[in-house]
């Protein structure tokens, strides 16, 4: 039974400290919370909501881009990466520096500890690399987390990142300057290798480990490559979302069981699922359903 | 300042409850919201047997709302006594559980059975899902709203809510229903049924087609229903729909609810139902009362 005694996310309010644009429609926006970055790991997430207005209502889960260390290395604000694409984001893209926002967090179980392995390939598609530059200098011991001090857990960290288009590549430098080799593709040829990610991936050789984080279909074709090399996988998952916390039932993903397979929670059993544990609708060949 | 709240034979500490479905079996929000500070708790909905619920999307954002179509996921109700049901009696503060049934039968064999459970304040009927097929729509009916109170009234001691539905015409003749058939309380309103089209696809937003729309967007409707009901029918009134600040719960509570339930802001503001509590003895104090059974129902 859970005892009540710390709390398992904090509810605060945050100021702006910037929101800066990193690609096209993409922003970075540093957020003064110290609590929050003092207890977030990577792979976990945090609920942003704008303050003071219903519409829109709900906040929207974010992925931990990065810490915040303030001078004497104690950790400040957190970063989120975010893609302009509805409602909320667009008036999150209008956020100014001492604005406020309302998080809460830090949700979701974050990456495994993968200590040990020779080389870990991270794969990303779309906005799905946000979640691993916290991985990265975690996995390299440039940067800890939680509490726990920077220690090197891998030798070898890849990212491997698709995209449509280059100028919505967001962050190659921050992974490059992390120390991972970045391996980039676009959809259009206009830079890195023209075709999917998955593609680019597997003219490699096989890592000790992968773990994704994109859309649908790369995620698919991600599991069904890893299951060909006989490699472990995780899959970081986005499902709609309502409160981050467990409390809707609405991100629910299929996930196998003893007798087939029910619907389980992003938020609180994921985001991050062994990709041998997901079972897929299927009608659509979809993990979501 | 007294902030108890009496509902026929339940009283509670305060009259902020947490709207089932809203506040998941309490667990996920320990250590964040106080739970002393409540006035009670009703967790997700139970049935008789486990429940995969509907194919997502199940939630989509609205206009100052959102629509939902969970589908009633929960494990059962025999997994609801095994695991959740021996931590929520440990809470301090009260627990309403919620069940609902596919049929009358299964309604009062639940109701038997959680009815015999030690830790229970009330029992609140689902009467109301609107997003379970194949099962028949309770609250829908007066008779059958009726005999299902009744024989639920029967076999189960605890004080009984009918949390009735807005999707009819007469909210107030199923409210009396549910008086006349032995419920302690009504509680109002559930869901009310709407939908959402991706019109590029030319397909429905909810895996579910449709769903219920709750938050800010149906407080309206909820205050009129609530209003109606509280001033014609005999039994107390719960109030339920939008609610999300100290000024929501003082309007429903003029209208004529003698307690409410928070719900869909637990999903955006996690602690809104603890800080509502703190601010309700200034609010009382605004309209010159000092307790909460002075202000219920006293619109001019």
């Amino acid at each position: 039974m859970e005892l009540a005694t710390a709390p398992r996310f904090l509810q605060v309010t945050s100021r702006v400290a910037e929101n800066v644009l990193l690609a096209r429609n993409t922003f970075r926006i540093r957020l003064h919370a110290p609590e929050l970055a003092a207890r977030i790991r990577p792979g976990q997430f945090l609920m942003v909501r704008l303050a003071g207005t219903s519409d829109p209502l709900l906040g929207r889960p974010f992925a931990l881009y990065d810490t915040v260390l303030d001078a004497q290395d104690r950790p400040i604000a957190l970063d989120v990466v975010y893609l302009v694409v509805g409602k909320m984001t667009t008036r999150l893209a209008t956020l100014r520096p001492d604005d406020r926002v309302e998080l809460w967090g830090p949700l979701g179980n974050g990456f495994p500890d993968l200590s040990g392995r020779e080389h870990v390939a991270l794969v990303a598609g779309g906005i799905g690399q946000t979640p691993f530059l916290a991985h990265v200098r975690e996995l390299l011991g440039k940067r800890g987390y939680g509490g726990d001090p920077a220690r090197r857990r891998v030798q070898r960290v890849s990212l491997y990142y698709g995209v449509r288009t280059a100028d919505l590549a967001a962050g190659v430098e921050d992974f490059e300057r992390a120390g991972a080799a970045v391996h980039v593709a676009s959809d259009d040829g206009s830079v890195g290798f023209h075709g999917f990610v998955t593609q680019l991936l597997g003219r490699h050789e096989p890592p000790a480990h992968l773990v994704g984080c994109g859309p649908e279909p790369m995620l698919r074709a991600l599991a069904n490559l890893a299951g060909t090399w006989k490699v472990p996988c995780h899959l970081s998952l986005e499902t709609p979302m309502a409160c981050g916390v467990g409390i809707c039932f609405s991100c629910v993903t299929r996930v196998r069981t003893d007798d087939g397979w029910d619907y389980r929670r992003v938020c609180v059993e994921g985001p991050v699922f062994d990709a041998a544990n997901l079972a897929r609708d299927d009608r659509t060949g979809m993990h979501h359903g | 300042m007294d902030l108890s709240a009496t509902l026929g034979r339940l009283t509670l500490r305060n009259p902020i409850l947490v709207a089932s479905g809203t506040f998941g079996y309490a667990r996920e929000m320990a250590g964040l919201v106080d739970f002393s500070k409540l006035g009670g708790i009703v967790p997700k909905t139970v049935t008789q047997k486990p429940r995969p619920g509907n194919a997502p999307p199940r939630t989509v954002e609205t206009a100052s709302g959102m629509l939902n179509a969970i589908g009633l996921d929960n494990d059962g109700i025999d997994h609801f006594i095994a695991h959740h049901l021996p931590y929520l009696r440990t809470l301090p503060t009260a627990i309403i559980a919620n069940i609902a049934g596919k049929s009358e039968d299964e309604f009062v064999q639940m109701a038997e059975q959680i009815g015999k459970e030690s830790g229970l304040a009330a029992l609140e009927l689902n009467l109301s899902c609107p997003n379970v097929s194949g099962g028949v729509d309770f609250a829908i009916h007066p008779e059958v709203t009726h005999r299902v109170i009744e024989r639920v009234r029967a076999v189960c001691p605890l004080p009984l809510i009918a949390k009735l539905t807005p999707n009819v015409t007469d909210v107030v003749a199923i409210a009396r229903a549910a008086a006349d058939g032995g419920a302690d309380c009504v509680s109002l309103i559930n869901t009310i049924m709407g939908m959402a089209i991706d019109w590029k696809k030319r397909r429905p937003i909810l895996g579910n087609t449709t769903g219920g729309l709750s938050g800010p967007a149906i407080k309206p409707v909820a205050l009129r229903m609530v209003w109606q009901v509280a001033r014609q029918v005999k039994v107390p009134v719960i109030g339920i729909g939008g609610i999300a600040t100290v000024d929501d719960v003082m309007e429903f509570l003029v209208a004529g609810a003698s307690a409410v339930q928070m719900g869909t802001v637990n999903f955006y503001d996690p602690s809104a139902a603890m800080r509502v509590v703190g601010q309700l003895p200034e609010a009382l104090g605004v309209l010159g009362a000092s307790s909460i059974r002075e202000v219920v129902g006293t619109l001019d």
